[in-house]
């Protein structure tokens, strides 16, 4: 089959539905948006947790300080629990120190207190992923159940908050990433069943000229491609566009100085991009099945 | 019109009976052969089988009963690839034209040699040579539903021998034609037959074979007689 019957024909498809094209068009462009946004969203935030998760550390207060010969045996129990990056044990004397040193010139206030006035610890350093970060209530439960512990401390609101909407936005991609299977394949697929319709007469002729099945079906599959080609790249473009401008609107001391937002990956935006082409053409390839009765 | 060499067997009918449902037996127990370059007629009043005959030998019927062979092939044992082989091989002038109506003349043309992937150049040169022999130069570009009966079914000549097939069916084709007319599809029979196609044309027109002594299938109530014309 030659390349050029093969696009006159696909343009002489899309001249023939143009409207129901550029309805479907428009669906798929805004499923792929939808889902890039949600996706963009969603990355950003676990590049943020990523970052959050340097600062952040779980203090288990202990009532008496841990002996040596039993830190690695409390080590190897909250490692089983949750991968961490570090455990440090703080005794007494490490507290003040440190208290000592955050004081700086101010430290003369502590003279008096004495060096053991201070709670023994245990620093755990949670791993730097989201997983984690969600799962910390549950982490920091374990750790107050520790034998000898007293207290735990972190930022306990803002995590679990921060863990909650990340979850939801996980939610919201897997929603928006069905949305775009659905409307993919099956407005691509119900818009080459209007085509073939539409053209059931000329099939019909060309049938009785001993058109190949191949003759028929290319045109429609590259009808197919072409719809998840545009509308991925204009989505994609739409959601490139949304990016800057938000870049730019909120360049400065705003939140962006602590959200560094930054747009997907190209490896992403290309499996986005093969994915929704991928999606019309198997809608454009269930339709040919179904409709085209050769 | 001079005949041309004949050969081999093209068309072989053996026993061939077709009954449409319920009771209406449109050919009984028919038998024929034609030969590879025989121009043939078929004849016979309104609905004495002539259609139905032709439909068979391109398949767009099924026989009730006998074997059909085109081209050394079982009609009915034909794969769907084999059939499209068939069907691009054979330029049909149907009696209802098929043309797609909001196409031109000349896109209707182009159909049966974009489907057999010819080159573009071809194409053009052929459809020229085409419009030219139909007189329909000047209406290569108008929609077919814009033409005059007798237009539309020149259109539908030129489709059929777009490719210059080695078979070409023709059911009345000069049915709406003025003698200028019929005499342009008369010669345009007699040139691709020269060139070896094999031609079955049902008509109702004596003038079209009266002169020539081609072999003519007279088909009445489903039944055929076979014989060659006596040009006078």
């Amino acid at each position: 089959m030659t390349p050029r019957y093969i696009l006159i024909q696909t343009g002489r498809n899309l001249k023939q539905t143009w409207g129901t094209q550029i309805m479907t068009l428009i669906t798929v462009s805004l499923s792929v948006f939808m889902f890039s946004f949600f996706f963009l969203v969603y990355t950003n935030m676990l590049n943020t947790g990523e970052r959050l998760g340097d600062h952040i550390r779980l203090i288990v207060y202990m009532e008496n300080e841990v002996p040596p010969e039993m830190e690695e045996q409390l080590a190897t129990k909250i490692r089983q629990f949750s991968a961490v990056e570090k455990i440090v044990f703080k005794s007494r004397q490490d507290a003040f120190s440190d208290l000592s040193e955050q004081l700086n010139d101010d430290r003369d206030v502590l003279f008096d207190l004495g060096s053991d006035f201070l709670p023994p610890s245990i620093e755990v350093y949670p791993k730097r992923d989201l997983k984690s970060l969600t799962h910390i209530k549950l982490f920091s439960d374990f750790l107050a159940n520790l034998p000898g512990a007293v207290k735990v401390q972190y930022g306990r609101d803002w995590i679990e908050r921060f863990g909650s909407f990340t979850q939801l936005i996980q939610l919201i991609v897997l929603c928006s990433g069905i949305l775009l299977i659905l409307t993919a394949t099956f407005m691509v697929a119900s818009t080459i069943r209007l085509t073939v319709v539409s053209r059931q007469n000329e099939l019909e002729i060309l049938r009785l000229l001993g058109a190949t099945k191949a003759y028929f079906q290319t045109p429609l599959i590259l009808e197919g491609v072409i719809q998840g080609i545009t509308g991925s790249i204009i989505g994609l473009t739409c959601l490139f566009s949304l990016y800057a401008w938000i870049k730019i609107k909120f360049a400065g001391p705003s939140f962006l100085e602590i959200f560094t937002l930054t747009f997907l990956p190209g490896s992403v935006t290309f499996s986005i991009l093969f994915v929704s082409v991928s999606l019309c053409t198997l809608g454009s390839y269930i339709s040919i099945r179904k409709f085209l009765k050769i | 019109m001079p005949q041309a060499p004949v050969s081999d067997s093209i068309i072989e009918f053996i026993k061939v009976t077709k009954i449409y449902s319920p009771d209406v037996v449109a050919l009984n127990d028919i038998s024929f052969n034609i030969r590879q370059g025989e121009m043939v007629f078929l004849t016979g009043m309104s609905g004495a089988g002539k259609t139905t005959l032709l439909k068979l030998i391109c398949s767009l019927e099924r026989p009730s009963k006998g074997l059909i062979e085109i081209m050394g092939e079982d009609i009915n044992k034909m794969k769907s690839r084999d059939l499209q082989k068939l069907r691009q091989q054979t330029g049909v002038a149907y009696q209802d034209f098929k043309l797609l109506p909001k196409h031109t003349v000349y896109q209707n043309i182009a159909m049966p040699m974009e489907v057999t992937y010819m080159q573009p150049k071809q194409i053009k040169e052929r459809i020229a040579f085409l419009l030219e022999a139909m007189d329909l130069t000047r209406k290569k570009e108008i929609q077919t539903d814009r033409l005059s009966r007798g237009e539309q079914q020149r259109v539908a000549i030129a489709r059929a021998a777009a490719n210059a097939p080695p078979l070409l069916l023709a059911d009345e084709p000069t049915g709406n034609l003025d003698p200028t007319n019929t005499e342009l599809v008369v010669n345009l029979f007699t040139a691709l037959n020269q060139a070896g196609t094999t031609m079955i044309i049902a008509t109702h027109d004596r003038s079209i074979y009266k002169e020539t002594d081609h072999k003519i299938i007279d088909i009445d109530q489903g039944e055929i007689t076979i014989h060659n014309n006596q040009a006078s």
